[in-house]
């Protein structure tokens, strides 16, 4: 196979310059002519009728501009989801009643910031109190507060239902009664926030009877694009969604928000450009972040350990519009269908109005939870029959080219390979075990090792469900690649870069990049569901092999050659044994331009995941293929208990994954480091608390992320399982999601191999682990 | 509140400036809004990422948390001062060529306060280096590969100074 020369190397990031001199511009950067403030005025209430707003006080305000309110919209709702079966649910600013703490009622533009809080200051709303519910298990009892319509389709006593999954296979009974051994146990997860150092920010400026402009922080334009348009009733092509540097994201940044709504909406009531940034507390109190679960698993299995059934419920806390949470409990089935092979299979999942703030994808989007869950009851199997947590994984993992039960083939899968790299990496067998059964050295300290597994799709179909990507050839014989996609730090740009660099031999530093614009940049999938290595990559690839064949075709014309026997090298090419008379790229371009009436040499490229499928498979069913390229992974997790303090540190984690193969080694360290620590966050110190729909955390003092002094050694081994070729299709797998998924069954279970004691919600705080051990009461605190 | 502003002076990475200022003003607000230097972030404006430091008289402070009043008769330094495309600081190679940098937004105010701690004492332990970045929140890199970029830069200048 011929050698890379860009594609599978740690090339140094395309954006990196920019980012630590720090002239990269993100979207508070962007400072326009008149630019005005924009606030939003939030609800105080989780549950409430608005009966009268009053912002006459507001308009009187000097430097007021513009006060928006529902009565400005055109009454369309949005919904993270809108299907016939779901329909959008939520006004972008809230109309007659209120659903949660936060929601938003109005928004103001004004010359200055404190102009617009003034203006907040002087706006009176009216509201008449509902009764509120917040807890999911209270919500579903009849003659709770109703918050929306019951959805209609479930015929179930339960109220406040947002929706329902619901998928089997196999008869779950009779492998049941099949099973030598059936484990039943209930697992919680809870409330996290995605961490994004820049808040949510837009601005936006509306050029009358021509366009609407928006940079705004997000994953993608064209979701943005489609889903404002429609609110607006603007045609697509009016709004023009462009990118600015995103200051991180991860899943927090996919959907339309409301601020964005408003921004967009006071431009074009005041005429000038207005900019909204939500403050950190508004982050932490009104937006959207990950769904905490319940998640009820019951497994049987023979005495070897083979799985033979299971069947789950899943309810998720949703808040008090759908958001995402129709899609998680969608995913949470995904997320248990792929890693291990199982039979008989039952599933059901429920998505529940509360009065909570909403909830949106969060990095994993319920694999992390849902792996918890199924991981931890697995090894406490694995110890009922006197199995090691590695065989009891290594027998029920699945295999190469084995079909999942929804039709998706697993191809080339390395999920063994991963579990046995990762236990020998760590000894993982000799150590698990002593860390309970031997007396510490170290008094109350104790260390424990476990392990998880985790797979995760990579591209499916939503929205805007394909990739294209353009290429042009400049007349000095460097490319610039146009692409829709937008870097949100993940390293996009570049990997994207190296692909036109390795079909077109073009030094990687003169491929200029042109990226996440609406209006000239092709269509893409989106930074969100895993699918841009996969999906955007490949549109990449077969864009740079059209120039490739209008290169080598020229180049074979004016060589009076055979194009296979031509060679391509920086930016020049030549017949194979002849380096010295070779014909540079710059002249084939002009001999294009004579030759070729006129073509310049522009290559495009496309690609759709699931190419020969309509649509997502059903949220409600399961029914139809999710996936055609699944990346795997198993995770260890090496943790030090303080049997006094509770406390936990997490010394070691260890990823081995099935990434297919790296196409830029360094930002995937880049991907599995970052992952470990927001696992790690989200195991042992981070937790949004609220009571009664309000948020008592809102900052970073009280919600704890990650410090320096809180980082953990991340070690990974790469599975390769896919090449990449010039001018052929590959499967290259995310790495963007999984390897946030399996570590946090790692580490309950790691806790557990330290100390015995079994962990059934997350975080793996102190007091739980301290009653574990019978040194507290239940719900105790420890200062 | 006095909302009248005062005209003060302010030297910025070497260069005079005078500019009217309101009193409540802070050093962030008029670094971004006043005088267009946007390398300097805000993550929060509560004083708890630390995306807004910059040095005074090469001591790391947060900006967010400064009254720009407060700051006459100090040298400023922002990012925009430590280095530029052509001719990057140290510390800015070293976190691109460590996988340092992902989103960027934290790095400006990392890349500062790594400036003030090497000009004090440019060999650093492990403790002391962490020390110096606690109060930088990073959710990206999971903050080995910036360690490692400082620990680069520490024998990258040592190499230079022996």
């Amino acid at each position: 196979m011929a050698e890379l020369d860009f594609v599978g190397k740690s090339i140094l990031r395309k954006d990196g310059p920019d980012k630590v001199t720090g002239r990269a511009s993100y979207t508070g950067d962007i400072k326009l002519p008149r630019m005005l403030v924009g606030r939003i005025l939030r609800s105080p209430h989780p549950h409430a009728k608005i009966l009268n707003i009053d912002i006459s006080q507001a308009l009187k305000l000097k430097g007021v501009k513009a006060v928006i309110t529902s009565e400005d919209t055109l009454g369309i709702k949005a919904g993270f989801v809108e299907t016939p079966r779901y329909p959008a649910d939520q006004y972008p600013l809230a109309k007659d009643r209120v659903r949660y703490v936060g929601e938003e009622i109005l928004a103001v533009a004004a010359t200055d910031a404190y102009v617009a809080e003034e203006a907040l200051s002087l706006i009176r709303v009216d509201y008449d109190p509902l009764p509120a519910v917040f807890d999911p298990d209270e919500a579903m009892k009849e003659g709770a507060p109703e918050i929306h319509p019951t959805h209609p389709k479930v015929k179930e006593p339960l109220s406040n239902i947002a929706g329902k999954t619901q998928s089997e296979w196999g008869d779950v009974e009779l492998g049941f009664s099949e099973s030598d051994y059936v484990r039943e146990d209930r697992f919680e997860s809870h409330l996290r926030t995605h961490g994004y150092l820049e808040t949510q920010i837009t601005v936006a400026s509306y050029e009358p009877g021509n366009k609407l402009n928006l940079w705004t922080s997000s994953m993608g334009p064209f979701l943005k694009r489609a889903k404002l348009a429609r609110l607006l009733d603007l045609p697509v092509s009016s709004v023009r969604v462009r990118k600015a540097y995103v200051g991180g994201a991860f899943g927090g940044k996919v959907d339309l928000y409301s601020h964005e709504f408003c921004a967009a909406l006071l431009s074009m009531k005041t005429g000038r450009p207005v900019k909204i940034e939500a403050s950190r507390e508004e982050v932490f109190t009104a937006y959207r972040h990950g769904q905490p679960l319940i998640m009820e698993v019951k497994t049987g299995v023979k005495k070897d350990g083979t799985l033979l059934a299971q069947q789950i419920r899943v309810i998720n806390n949703c808040g008090g519009y759908r958001g995402s949470g129709v899609v998680v409990i969608f995913l949470g089935w995904g997320y248990t269908m792929v890693p291990y092979r199982m039979a008989n299979f039952k599933y059901e999942g429920y998505a529940v109005y509360t009065n909570n703030p909403v909830r949106g994808p969060q990095r994993g989007h319920g694999a992390p939870q849902m792996r918890f869950a199924v991981e931890s009851q697995l090894d406490i199997i694995a110890e009922e029959l006197g199995i090691d947590p590695i065989e009891i994984r290594l027998k029920n993992a699945r295999e190469s080219g084995e079909q999942l039960p929804n039709g998706d083939n697993v191809h080339n899968c390395g999920l063994k390979e991963c579990i046995q790299s990762a236990a020998e990496h760590t000894q993982l067998k000799e150590k698990y075990g002593t860390g309970r059964t031997t007396a510490s050295p170290n008094g109350h300290i104790r260390n424990g090792i476990g392990i998880g597994v985790s797979s995760y799709m990579s591209g499916s179909l939503i929205y805007p469900n394909s990739s294209s990507v353009s290429v042009k050839m400049n007349d000095d014989g460097t490319a610039t690649l146009l692409t829709g996609a937008l870097d949100v730090g993940q390293g996009a740009e570049t990997i994207l870069c190296q692909i036109i660099a390795e079909e077109l031999k073009i030094p990687f530093e003169e491929i200029q990049v042109i990226a996440a614009d609406t209006e000239t940049t092709p269509v893409d999938i989106g930074s969100w569901i895993s699918g841009n290595a996969y999906v955007t990559g490949n549109a990449a690839r077969m864009a740079g092999t059209e120039v490739r064949k209008k290169l080598l075709d020229l180049a074979a014309e004016e060589m009076e050659a055979n194009v296979k026997d031509l060679v391509m090298e920086n930016k020049s090419v030549w017949v194979a044994g002849s380096p010295d008379k070779k014909i540079s790229y710059r002249k084939l371009i002009g001999a294009s331009i004579q030759k070729r009436r006129g073509d310049p040499i522009i290559g495009e490229g496309h690609w759709r995941t699931m190419r020969d499928e309509p649509f997502h498979p059903s949220l409600a069913s399961t029914k139809g293929r999710w996936s055609e390229n699944y990346a795997f992974d198993a995770q260890v997790a090496e943790v030090e208990v303080d049997t006094e303090t509770g406390q936990v540190r997490l010394l070691r984690a260890v990823t081995a994954h099935d990434c297919g193969f790296p196409i830029n080694p360094l930002l995937v360290e880049g991907q599995v480091d970052g992952q470990v620590s927001m696992a790690l966050g989200h195991a042992l110190m981070e937790e949004i608390l609220m009571k009664d729909g309000h948020t008592l955390n809102p900052n970073w003092l009280e919600y704890r992320m990650p410090t320096i002094h809180e980082t953990a050694k991340s070690e990974h081994i790469n599975v390769i399982t896919e090449s990449y070729e010039v001018g052929r299709p590959y499967r290259t797998k995310e790495v963007g999601e999984g390897l946030v998924s399996a570590l946090l069954g790692a580490i309950a279970n790691a806790i557990y191999d330290a100390t015995g004691v079994r962990l059934y919600s997350t975080p793996f705080s102190p007091e739980k682990i301290l009653y574990g051990l019978g040194k507290i009461g239940r719900n105790q605190k420890v200062s | 509140m006095d909302h009248r502003k005062r005209v003060i002076e302010l030297s910025i990475n070497d260069e005079p400036y005078v500019l009217a200022v309101e009193p409540q003003q802070t050093l962030l607000e008029v670094l971004r809004d006043s005088l267009s230097l946007t390398g300097t972030k805000e993550g929060c404006g509560t004083g708890e990422c630390g995306s807004c430091t910059v040095l005074l008289d090469g001591k790391p402070v947060l900006s967010c948390l400064m009254l720009a009043v407060e700051c006459v008769n100090l040298d400023i330094t922002t990012i925009e001062g430590v280095g530029s495309i052509e001719r990057m600081a140290p510390i800015q190679e070293a976190l691109l060529e460590k996988g340092g940098v992902q989103c960027g937004f934290c790095t400006p105010g990392m890349v500062l306060a790594t400036t003030a701690m090497l000009n004090r004492n440019p060999k650093p332990s492990e403790g002391e280096i962490k020390r110096s970045l606690e109060g930088h929140l990073c959710r990206c890199t999971g903050y080995n590969k910036v360690i490692e970029a400082v620990e680069a830069t520490i024998e990258k200048i040592s190499d230079t100074h022996e």
